[in-house]
């Protein structure tokens, strides 16, 4: 409590109601925190405490800003925005997939605008399905939150936690590769045949996250697309799109990422940090 | 009212064993966990918090069984932990940082959650500095902001990890001032190198070594271990395992009785070095 306490003759004029707003602020702001001083006047202790949790919580709780207000309409409540937008290291994994579908972008038209037509779509090809995984690398873990062990202590942690972040960071990195895709010259399939190869990359990296940590899982995951398709695209260039992208790929990487939700699915519980390995 | 039953838990990393065979009780108050650096403090606090899985054992906090998952949940709904490196996120802002947490401790009604949040701060007096940005708090401040994490929710456990460690005189008084208000009608578990920190707030003290429970009782008990082994002489003594000279000038000895020494009344000190055995005070007097 307090040790000063309003001036008598503040007080009086308080209960006269002659003082101006801003001091009417001031004394009240002062007994909400001062028995004594309740005590000196009349006053409704329930309306002056809750009338001054508002003004608090108005001046320091956070602000809903566009995209808040654009997900609640959508269903999104505000609890759950505030999970996944608070977390510092989803801050870091939305701007890498942000920076990485821009970087992709301008090398892509630097390769259409000197001829390489071709080589800007496999160039997009092979990177956009390794864009989301790094995006999902960041999304979880002691080694890219400092909060880690108090989050995962609470009880939203473990699978739940993890899958959310997941979603949220697959969903903004493949939303903006989608978009790189559609401006990219060639075939109007190209801008989706990386979806799959993306989807069972992500899949695969979760799964494999319940045997490491999430970020060495994605390198690990990431760094065999990347060796696997340049092993593919130096041996044997010509047929690389078909044989990289087409309906046969495309079913083996259904099926394969079908196997890593059920792999997921099995080992989800090893997500959580009270987990015995 | 026991709170938490801990029985044969152990829990190895690799080829170290950070905890051999712990059975405890602890029912409400403020109990201090006392031990040097690698006696398994940190590994205990980590399992009962459930940040940490035990190789075998078990675990009761209330009756829930962390090791089952859907019963880790209800513990965690029952628990408040400040780590030893919380990593509070140094661009927040005290409210913001409170109101992320409470959001994780599955408070989704905004207006509940934002009293919530009213509440802890006035608790740990922080309501001034709801602006602030974590970055900006002094030590004492952020691990105040710590506990008004672990508040979140009134949990009926709360785990502290050695909060009073880097907090200078005044902070550490003003923060006892605090674990004593909150262990009234909770169980507070904090572990601690300082044994003033046992004699100013604990009701009970939990001392390990090696990974096992060496003593389990009360500050008093744990002075009396040295009962009729400190003694205070004129001279250095020779053959003592430990001593120092005091603020009066004359050596504070525990141990053999050095000839013309007196007996002294054992502290909390004297008791845990006289625990830890031979070779801690011998590293102690170092």
């Amino acid at each position: 409590m307090s040790e000063w306490h309003v001036d008598p003759g503040l007080l009086q004029q308080y209960e006269q109601g002659v003082l101006n707003p801003s001091r009417v602020m001031a004394v009240e702001a002062h007994m909400s925190a001062c028995a004594t001083c309740r005590g000196r006047v009349p006053v409704d202790i329930t309306w002056l405490t809750g009338n001054w949790s508002v003004v608090f919580d108005s001046i320091h709780a956070p602000q809903a800003g566009p995209v808040q207000r654009l997900l609640a309409r959508v269903g999104l409540p505000e609890h759950r925005f505030r999970l996944l937008t608070a977390t510092p290291a989803l801050r870091w994994s939305w701007l890498i997939a942000t920076l990485s579908v821009g970087a992709l972008a301008v090398i892509a038209a630097w390769l259409a605008a000197a001829g390489e037509t071709g080589g800007a779509s496999r160039l997009f090809l092979v990177l956009a399905p390794v864009l989301p995984v790094v995006a999902v690398s960041g999304a979880y873990g002691s080694g890219v939150d400092p909060m880690h062990e108090i989050t995962g202590t609470t009880p939203s942690a473990g699978p739940a936690l993890v899958l959310w972040r997941a979603v949220a960071v697959i969903g903004a990195a493949t939303a903006l590769a989608g978009v790189a895709g559609l401006l990219l010259p060639g075939p109007g399939w190209y801008a989706a045949a990386w979806l799959l190869p993306a989807l069972l990359l992500c899949t695969g990296t979760l799964a494999l996250a319940t045997v490491w940590s999430l970020q060495a899982a994605a390198v690990a995951l990431g760094g065999l697309w990347l060796t696997g398709v340049c092993w593919v695209l130096g041996d044997r260039s010509e047929v690389f799109i078909p044989f990289v992208f087409g309906p046969i790929a495309q079913f083996v990487y259904l099926a394969a990422a079908a196997a890593a939700v059920a792999v997921l699915i099995r080992r989800r519980r090893h997500f959580d940090l009270g987990e015995s390995r | 009212m026991t709170t938490v039953t801990v029985r044969g838990l152990s829990k190895r990393y690799g080829s170290l064993t950070a905890l051999e065979a712990v059975d405890l009780e602890i029912g409400v108050g403020v109990t201090g966990l006392l031990g040097p650096n690698g006696a398994g403090k940190s590994t205990l606090l980590r399992c009962l918090a459930t940040a940490l899985g035990p190789d075998s054992g078990s675990i009761r906090v209330h009756g829930f069984d962390p090791a089952v998952p859907a019963q880790r949940t209800e513990v965690r709904r029952r628990i408040g932990y400040l780590p030893q490196n919380p990593g509070l996120y140094p661009n927040f802002t005290t409210y913001d940082l409170l109101d992320y947490v409470a959001v994780l401790k599955e408070m989704t009604d905004t207006r509940q959650r934002r009293a919530e949040v009213r509440r802890v701060l006035d608790e740990v007096e922080l309501t001034d500095r709801a602006k602030t940005k974590v970055r900006k708090l002094s030590g004492g401040m952020r691990q105040r902001l710590g506990l008004a994490q672990a508040l979140l929710g009134d949990p009926d456990l709360v785990i502290l990890d050695e909060p009073t460690v880097g907090l200078d005189p005044e902070q550490r008084m003003l923060f006892r001032a605090l674990i004593s208000r909150i262990g009234e009608r909770r169980t507070v578990l904090l572990s601690t190198h300082q044994t003033e920190d046992v004699g100013a707030l604990c009701e009970r003290v939990v001392v390990m070594s090696g990974g096992r429970v060496v003593f389990e009782g009360n500050p008093r008990e744990l002075a009396g271990v040295a009962d009729g082994q400190v003694w205070l002489s004129g001279n250095p003594p020779e053959g003592s395992a430990a001593y120092w000279r005091n603020a009066d000038g004359l050596y504070r000895v525990i141990g053999q009785r050095p000839e013309g020494a007196e007996a002294a009344r054992p502290s909390i000190e004297d008791g845990y070095l006289m625990l830890l055995g031979r070779a801690t005070i011998a590293e102690v007097a170092r």
